[in-house]
């Protein structure tokens, strides 16, 4: 009953951050529409660029255009996913906890988990990469004639999930650094994402193995759309398990919570002498 | 410490209690020599501020108390510390019979704070939507939230702000529409902190209306933290006042004038080259024909000093207002001190 209560309850928080995402999409539609569309030509551009390369070299490292596009579905699917959460900085959480504004979220009678799983959601104006996402990997579905049955659909949810949870464990824990310097440290979520957002979408078949290994282990980007996607087309690449990315989200997700748990004491035992009101409220 | 009554053992109907709360925090410290970047390099100079030292007090429900001390004395310290965005380094502090910092999401059911340079509401939405979304998040029952949005409605007379978006409202307006929204889910216990900072007469007056009538009226705990002696004195019948970390004062405003006097400031401005020739007590300035004086009205009335100034050649202006808070607490020391 108690898990019925809360479930509904995350359900209602979503759906006002959806409505509000709705009435501010429908106050300035102008410019909503064409911070959509500039989200979303961003994000094809990008993969684009790794498309266009391996139609015109039949391939890149092994992998032949449309598992190079259903890569790229992968990557624009959790990008899109991040922006349809993450509108209110609370995957790059290093503003909030840098700005000061974390006192704005105690004020709230809601565990900081469940405000920031709901208070950034915008299916509206954050939706369009998430949709582009699936329409081009229907495509590449499709071409690959792939056989679609449950348990891959499955596989294909706890992929994007183990993805979504590296991407935001890590991004908590570069941020609890602006716990201890909050001016030097207000933007290092971003720079720690969004700087190797670029790396995440390049197949990595075909480069030397401890390259590979490395952006496997100590800077996670292949496990941001190549590896998963070369698992769920049944090339596990390397040896190594299938599930390795599900292991590796575990694992960080666990260090993360316990170093960002730590920089959370330090926070309130320390407080923050810097409150900046910019960018707290859309 | 001074006190009202020494106090024994808490009621039971308090909403607020502090016991030994001490709180400090540490600065970075750095001259701009080139020894000191490089000693600091190594180890880093620190100072320890202490924010709260010991500090003990009670607040019954009910009660509207004013929370004065000059700048950086530890009020908002406290705020924070009762709203458990704080963890004090040592003490007991209990808000509506909870732990601030271990029951947090059910006390931020019954609490409602403010602080006066910061917004709750959503910048780039109408304040109703700001509102909503508060009934959703505080999980407000219907009835409960239509009630009080007609009662905040009518008494900040904000009907006209409701539709307007946040960011265009004047710096009077935000705060009513703050206030507004703090109280939508019936909280008991309210925290201002500096609630009147920047506004003007007309805003201030409203709002200092409002909070005695929801204090007097609804009977919400109100605590309100400000530098305005003033503004106090008009909001609140205790104050209590903090200085260097320390309660210098708990009692009524009466016991505080007993014994500090009735220190008032008043501000003469005169036409060019006219001097104010009255005994009217210490002159504190006078630059470019204003000229301010620090008056006890216990020992010169109102009346008395009303008829010397109306008697003076070319007065353009009279402003007439509470000392501030640091002279008070100034009385206060000398008087411990017998100086």
């Amino acid at each position: 009953m108690e898990v019925k209560a809360k479930i509904k309850r995350i359900l209602k928080l979503l759906a006002i951050s959806a409505k509000m995402d709705l009435v501010w999409l429908l106050r300035d539609t102008k410019y909503a529409l064409t911070g959509i569309a500039s989200d979303m030509i961003s994000n094809l551009s990008t993969v684009s660029a790794v498309y266009l390369i391996a139609l015109r070299f039949n391939g890149i490292g092994g992998l032949n255009t449309d598992e190079i596009l259903f890569m790229m579905s992968y990557s624009t699917i959790t990008t899109g996913l991040f922006i349809m959460f993450g509108s209110g900085n609370n995957i790059h959480i290093s503003r909030i906890i840098g700005r000061g504004q974390l006192e704005h979220l105690f004020m709230q009678p809601l565990s900081l988990k469940m405000q920031l799983f709901t208070n950034g959601f915008c299916p509206f104006t954050g939706g369009g990469n998430f949709l582009v996402g699936c329409i081009m990997l229907i495509i590449s579905v499709r071409r690959l004639s792939l056989s679609i049955t449950l348990g891959w659909l499955l596989s294909l949810i706890i992929y994007i999930l183990a993805t979504m949870t590296i991407i935001v464990a890590r991004s908590y824990l570069v941020s609890t650094a602006a716990f201890y310097a909050p001016v030097a440290a207000e933007e290092i979520s971003m720079t720690a994402i969004d700087g190797t957002w670029l790396l995440s979408t390049f197949p990595l078949s075909g480069m030397p193995a401890f390259l590979q290994v490395s952006l496997l282990t100590i800077l996670p980007e292949g496990l941001m759309a190549w590896f998963p996607s070369l698992c769920l087309l049944g090339k596990t690449p390397l040896h190594f398990s299938k599930y390795y990315p599900l292991a590796f989200a575990l694992i960080l997700s666990l260090i993360t919570s316990y170093i960002f748990r730590k920089g959370m004491n330090y926070y309130v035992k320390k407080g923050s002498n810097r409150y900046v009101p910019y960018g707290f409220r859309r | 410490m001074l006190k009202k009554d020494q106090i024994d053992m808490y009621p039971t109907d308090f909403a607020v209690k502090l016991s030994k709360v001490t709180k400090t925090f540490t600065q970075w410290q750095r001259d701009n020599t080139g020894q000191s970047l490089i000693r600091n390099l190594i180890k880093p100079e620190k100072r320890t501020i202490v924010a709260l030292n010991d500090v003990s007090f009670h607040i019954r429900k009910g009660e509207f108390v004013a929370y004065a001390g000059p700048n950086g004395a530890g009020k908002s310290t406290t705020m924070k510390l009762l709203s458990g965005m704080l963890l004090p380094n040592s003490g007991d502090i209990s808000v509506l019979s909870m732990s601030p910092q271990k029951q947090r999401t059910t006390l931020m059911q019954r609490l409602g704070i403010l602080f006066g340079n910061r917004t709750e509401l959503w910048w780039d939405h109408p304040v109703i939507q700001s509102f909503e979304w508060k009934k959703v998040v505080w999980d407000i029952p219907d009835q409960i939230y239509r009630q009080n949005l007609d009662m905040v409605t009518d008494l900040l007379d904000i009907g006209p702000l409701l539709k307007t978006f946040a960011r265009e409202l004047s710096l009077g307006q935000r705060m009513r529409a703050d206030l507004a929204m703090m109280l939508l889910h019936s909280p008991e216990l309210i925290l201002l902190d500096e609630p009147t900072l920047g506004l003007d007469v007309v805003a201030k007056r409203q709002m200092i209306d409002f909070l005695k009538k929801i204090n007097q009226e609804n009977g919400v705990t109100i605590v309100v933290t400000s530098h305005d002696m003033d503004d106090l004195e008009e909001m609140a019948e205790r104050i209590l006042m903090i200085s260097d970390g320390k309660i210098a004062f708990d009692g009524s405003f009466q016991e505080l004038r007993n014994i500090t006097g009735n220190l008032t400031r008043v501000v003469v401005a005169m036409e060019d080259s006219l001097v104010p020739q009255v005994k009217m007590g210490k002159l504190l300035s006078s630059d470019k024909g204003v000229y301010e004086y620090d008056i006890d009205l216990a020992q010169l009335p109102i009346k008395a000093l009303l008829g010397q100034l109306s008697q003076v050649e070319g007065v353009r202006d009279i402003e007439i207002k509470k000392a501030p808070i640091e002279q008070v607490i100034a009385g206060l020391y000398r008087d411990w001190t017998g100086i």
